[in-house]
């Protein structure tokens, strides 16, 4: 009963907080009464009677305020007052307000369009239970030549460890993967992914409507209802209108007859960040559609993302310690012994990795720029502080008059700070709203023009709620940051010296402790500039570097044939007579066929040694590619020596090296008409191969992998062996214009192999974009980044200026009356921006030479402390700070000294 | 002599209590009665009451009611609460502890 008539208390002291304060008001007033009546009954006179009753009584005010402060609401009350004053100071300078507003926006709204980034692809937590159990193998390669050892799994290996790893409680397999839905006629594309019949139950995911997979349905041929899907949320919502007589529903999927068992949860996205699968459909579906039985479960290949929960107790030590010991076992029961014991199978290790936030391979790739960005971020979000602290100390030194009058009238000095934080909170929280604006409007638009497949994936169109917490957050600290300064002023005016001196005097003196925050802004912004400066050098150079290829209208399109009947030599056939007709074309120059896109991310090596000189050939791992004829006038790489492939079966065994292979191969020889070895392992039976072509060409050297490597020695070899092509082709074709060579693909294709659908186009120029799509992040972001700070101070030398300028006036009019020219009189103004700008750029110099070396790996062919770049980026800062000081000091050259001495 | 600063700290407040035991009371009166029964050796400063008996209603050891006093003007009457009857007792059974230990210091010296 207690707590209860406490809290009805409290809501009367609440919401009657006036009648609460009129009821103590009647209330003292009737106990000094009472004690006038006594004291006059006692014989006093009328006044004597109340003098004696208030002595009695003490301060009445102090008292009243005692009592308020036992109220359990009372500091509604206060902040209440606190926010009526600061709307009301707040509301007297509306454009202060809304540059302080817009300013705050800018650099809040940076950071959470960095954090929503960072956020979806390393830190969101899967909505599963117990997600801190998801433990994630991969194998560890030991390869010393690729920059990320990290191998998922197979099928096999997933099987094992799941029937063998006692400290596991499941292990599955979780692989992204392209459906066709087939619906009256029409296909479209969906995202999708295969898994293991047990993934859905380790997980602990329950269904929202129907069943999920379960091991029954990941069987040969499929489970009881045949091939079995479960849906996403989003599918049944959007497509199915969440009809709940679509459990049952038998559907088309990639020219297969699937059932639909279930819904996902709302939210549940699987193990893979940045990816939405619409379709779950168990791994044995992939071998149905690509009638590949035994690859599927050969040990062979490293394909199948692995994860698996921990039992309760176990920790990933635990674990790792177990699979340390595991996996050779496992080794020695599913490898061939020739296989097992190949020193790359020897040196690999499985890794038992923390997976409670699922895992993408972009990871790999965008940790450390996502983690480099949002510095930057926060260092935009400093200088907004700076400048803010800059501009309310001006205004706090203004109001010194007022804060020495309310400290006068009986304000405490912590009741004084306190308000001027509500004044910084009250500017900082509407920056924060518009800034979670601004960032969900600017988020999606940054990445969409950077046009990469990367940047795609990462977008995540809904605001989180940990986003916005943390936005909310920024603000507090932001108001603490900005607010500490001016509050320190409000709390120490010296009540007796701010009361003497006028008004004018007092905000005089706010400039100097102002000016303290002009190098910081500068500095803060020459660090900011200088990496813009250096990561933007690095892809102005990555785009200038000649790739050895032509690199206009150059247009490549996957030849998607797998539906088709012709098959082996068949097939060879139908891709002759495409080139050929294209070829006819009018506006094609060149059309041909290859196996590997050049800049895909993906490339092709085999262990290669030249034949001719046996004894001292060495055995080096070259990167590899299967072309047709023409291939080279396709892509503009000039042939040097010898002739290209002739599309035909004499050239089986011929083959064609760049440069750089050539010296390697042969640095003392002509390399044309000599042959090469390529030794290939089969990892499912442990036989070694050995392949010898010889060499008909030597080409120019072209990059293979991404912009950013140095061309690689290559082997060219044509792309069909006596059996027929290579498993899969891209239709590489150079016209006079990029529709021309459009219109030719969809021609021939259409007269040629109409059964086949038609593929999107892939430039050649996209595809190197592409291959730097991290840099062009990087160095985009990274501009507007150094933009956003000169901006902010440029604003701020200006304001400080302006305000100098308005605060002497009468200063400059005695001086010019007394003979200064126009001249001195700039010079004066602008000699104190001058040395403020030199301290900013000595500060700013030296951080940036120490930021730069961190982002060392992110640059190429620019040095980090290329002094080019620094001498640079110093000088547009000094061009905006002049420009920002010369707006107001020409004010200043025209003061009228005459009228100026009057107004004072 | 008497301040309510001499007084020692919850003094007041078992004071307040104790008073209204027997009856409800407004403040005034309260005051009085104290003064009266301490034979007008406690001269507590009587706007000081008012703080402590704020206090104690949102403690809920007390509650308040606006009533007609006796000359007629509406006043507010204080009463002791169940809770503030079982904080009395602590607080008696407490004080006469700490002066009887008062009392044994001092008179052995």
């Amino acid at each position: 009963m207690r707590g209860l008539d406490r809290l009805a208390m409290a809501m009367r002291v609440l919401f009657g907080r006036s009648r609460a304060g009129a009821q103590l008001e009647s209330e003292l007033r009737d106990h000094l009464e009472r004690q006038t009546e006594e004291n006059r009954a006692a014989g006093m006179d009328h006044e004597e009677a109340r003098y004696a009753a208030l002595r009695a009584f003490g301060n009445p005010a102090l008292l009243r305020e005692q009592v308020r402060a036992t109220w359990s609401w009372g500091w509604i009350d206060r902040l209440a007052q606190d926010l009526r004053f600061a709307a009301r100071q707040i509301l007297r300078a509306p454009s202060f307000a809304l540059i302080a507003i817009l300013t705050l926006a800018l650099g809040i709204g940076a950071n959470t369009a960095i954090f929503s980034l960072t956020h979806a692809l390393l830190l969101s937590t899967l909505p599963v239970p117990a997600p801190d159990q998801l433990v994630r193998l991969a194998i560890d390669l030991h390869n010393p030549r690729a920059e990320a050892n990290n191998a998922p799994l197979n099928v096999p290996f997933a099987q094992f460890l799941n029937q063998h790893a006692q400290s596991l409680r499941g292990v599955f397999g979780w692989s992204v993967y392209d459906f066709v839905f087939t619906e009256a006629g029409a296909s479209r594309g969906f995202r999708g992914a295969i898994v293991s019949g047990n993934a859905f139950q380790v997980l602990g995911v329950r269904p929202v409507a129907g069943r999920l997979l379960t091991p029954a349905d990941d069987q040969p041929g499929g489970g009881p209802d045949g091939w079995s899907t479960v849906i996403s949320h989003r599918m049944w919502v959007g497509h199915f209108h969440a009809d709940p007589s679509v459990i049952g529903r038998r559907i088309t999927i990639t020219d297969h007859s699937v059932t639909i068992v279930g819904v996902a949860p709302q939210g549940f996205e699987g193990m893979v960040v940045a990816e939405h699968p619409d379709f779950y459909l168990p791994i044995e579906f992939s071998a149905a559609l690509n009638n590949n039985e035994d690859q599927l479960h050969s040990a062979a290949g490293l394909w199948l993302m692995t994860f698996a929960r921990l039992k309760p107790g176990m920790s990933r030590r635990q674990a790792q310690a177990e699979i340390k010991t595991l996996f050779p076992v496992m080794l020695d029961d599913l490898m061939p012994p020739a296989v097992r014991h190949l020193p790359v199978v020897e040196r690999a290790t499985l890794d038992v990795d923390d997976a409670h936030s699922g895992w993408t391979e972009l990871r790999l790739e965008y940790t450390r720029p996502l983690l480099l960005l949002q510095i930057l971020a926060c260092i935009v979000l400093l200088i907004c502080c700076a400048n803010l602290s800059g501009l309310l100390l001006a205004r706090a030194s203004a109001r010194r008059h007022e804060f020495a009058i309310r400290g006068a009238l009986g304000a405490g000095r912590l009741r004084l700070m306190r308000q001027l934080f509500v004044e910084s909170l009250m500017l900082a929280l509407p920056g924060a709203l518009l800034g979670i604006g601004l960032a969900w409007l600017a988020g999606p638009w940054i990445l969409h023009s950077l046009d990469s497949r990367h940047s795609q994936i990462l977008l995540s169109p809904k605001p989180d709620a940990t986003v916005l917490a943390l936005s909310v957050l920024c603000a507090f600290v932001c108001a603490l940051l900005f607010g500490t300064a001016p509050a320190w002023v409000a709390g120490h005016t010296n009540i007796d010296a701010a009361l003497k001196i006028s008004n004018r005097r007092a905000a005089l003196s706010g400039g100097a402790a102002r000016r303290f925050f002009i190098p910081i802004q500068v500095g803060l912004s020459l660090t900011l500039v200088v990496l813009a400066a250096l990561l933007g050098a690095s892809v102005v150079r990555l785009h200038s570097d000649d790739t050895g290829y032509r690199m206009q209208d150059v247009v490549f399109h996957y030849a998607d044939f797998g539906r088709l009947p012709q098959k082996g030599a068949a097939l060879v056939d139908l891709y002759r007579r495409i080139t050929a007709r294209m070829e006819q074309m009018p506006g094609v120059d060149a059309a041909s066929a290859v196996g590997v896109l050049p800049f895909y991310g993906w490339i092709f090596s085999e262990s290669l040694t030249s034949a001719s000189d046996a004894a001292h050939a060495k055995t080096t791992v070259t990167d590899i590619n299967n072309i047709g004829a023409d291939y080279f006038r396709a892509v503009g790489v000039p042939i040097l020596a010898g002739r290209d492939l002739r599309n035909n079966d004499e050239d089986l065994h011929s083959c064609i090296v760049n440069e750089s292979a050539a010296r390697l191969f042969y640095p003392h020889g002509a390399a044309v008409g000599s042959t090469m070895h390529q030794v290939s392992h089969d990892m499912g039976n442990g036989t070694t191969t050995v392949d010898d072509c010889q060499i008909v060409g030597v080409v120019q050297d072209s990059k293979y992998d991404s912009l950013r490597e140095t061309p690689p020695p290559i082997l060219y070899k044509p792309y069909f062996d006596a059996s027929g092509p290579v498993s899969s082709l891209y239709f590489a074709i150079h016209g006079r214009s990029v529709a021309a060579a459009e219109t030719a693909y969809h021609q021939a294709i259409h007269e040629l192999a109409p059964a086949s659908p038609e593929t999107d186009p892939a430039a050649l120029s996209e595809l190197a974009g592409g291959s730097i799509a991290r840099e062009q992040l990087l160095s985009v972001v990274s501009g507007f980044f150094a933009a956003l700070g000169l901006l902010l101070s440029g604003i701020g030398i200006y304001g400080l200026v302006a305000w100098n300028v308005s605060q002497r006036t009468m200063e400059i009019g005695v001086r010019m009356a007394l003979g200064a020219t126009r001249g001195h009189v700039f010079l004066m103004i602008l000699s104190q921006t001058t040395s403020l700008l030199a301290i900013g750029l000595a500060i700013g110099g030296v951080a940036g030479f120490f930021a730069a070396r961190t982002v060392g790996s992110f640059l190429y062919e620019t040095r980090a402390g290329n002094p080019g770049v620094f001498l640079a980026s110093a000088g547009v800062l000094v061009a905006i700070g002049m420009v920002a000081a010369m707006l107001p000091a020409r004010r200043a050259v025209n003061i009228d000294p005459m009228q100026a001495l009057r107004t004072e | 002599m008497g301040k309510p600063s001499d007084l020692v700290q919850g003094t007041l407040d078992l004071l307040i209590l104790k008073t209204l035991t027997l009856d409800a009371m407004h403040g005034w009166a309260i005051a009085k009665r104290i003064q009266q029964l301490s034979g007008e050796v406690l001269q507590v400063q009587q706007g000081s009451l008012y703080p402590a008996l704020h206090r104690l209603e949102q403690q809920g050891w007390i509650k308040a009611r606006w009533a007609e006093s006796e000359t007629g003007r509406q006043a507010k009457f204080y009463a002791l609460t169940a809770a503030g009857r079982k904080q009395l007792e602590t607080e008696s059974a407490n004080w006469s502890r700490l002066s009887a230990a008062i009392n044994l210091i001092v008179s052995e010296a």
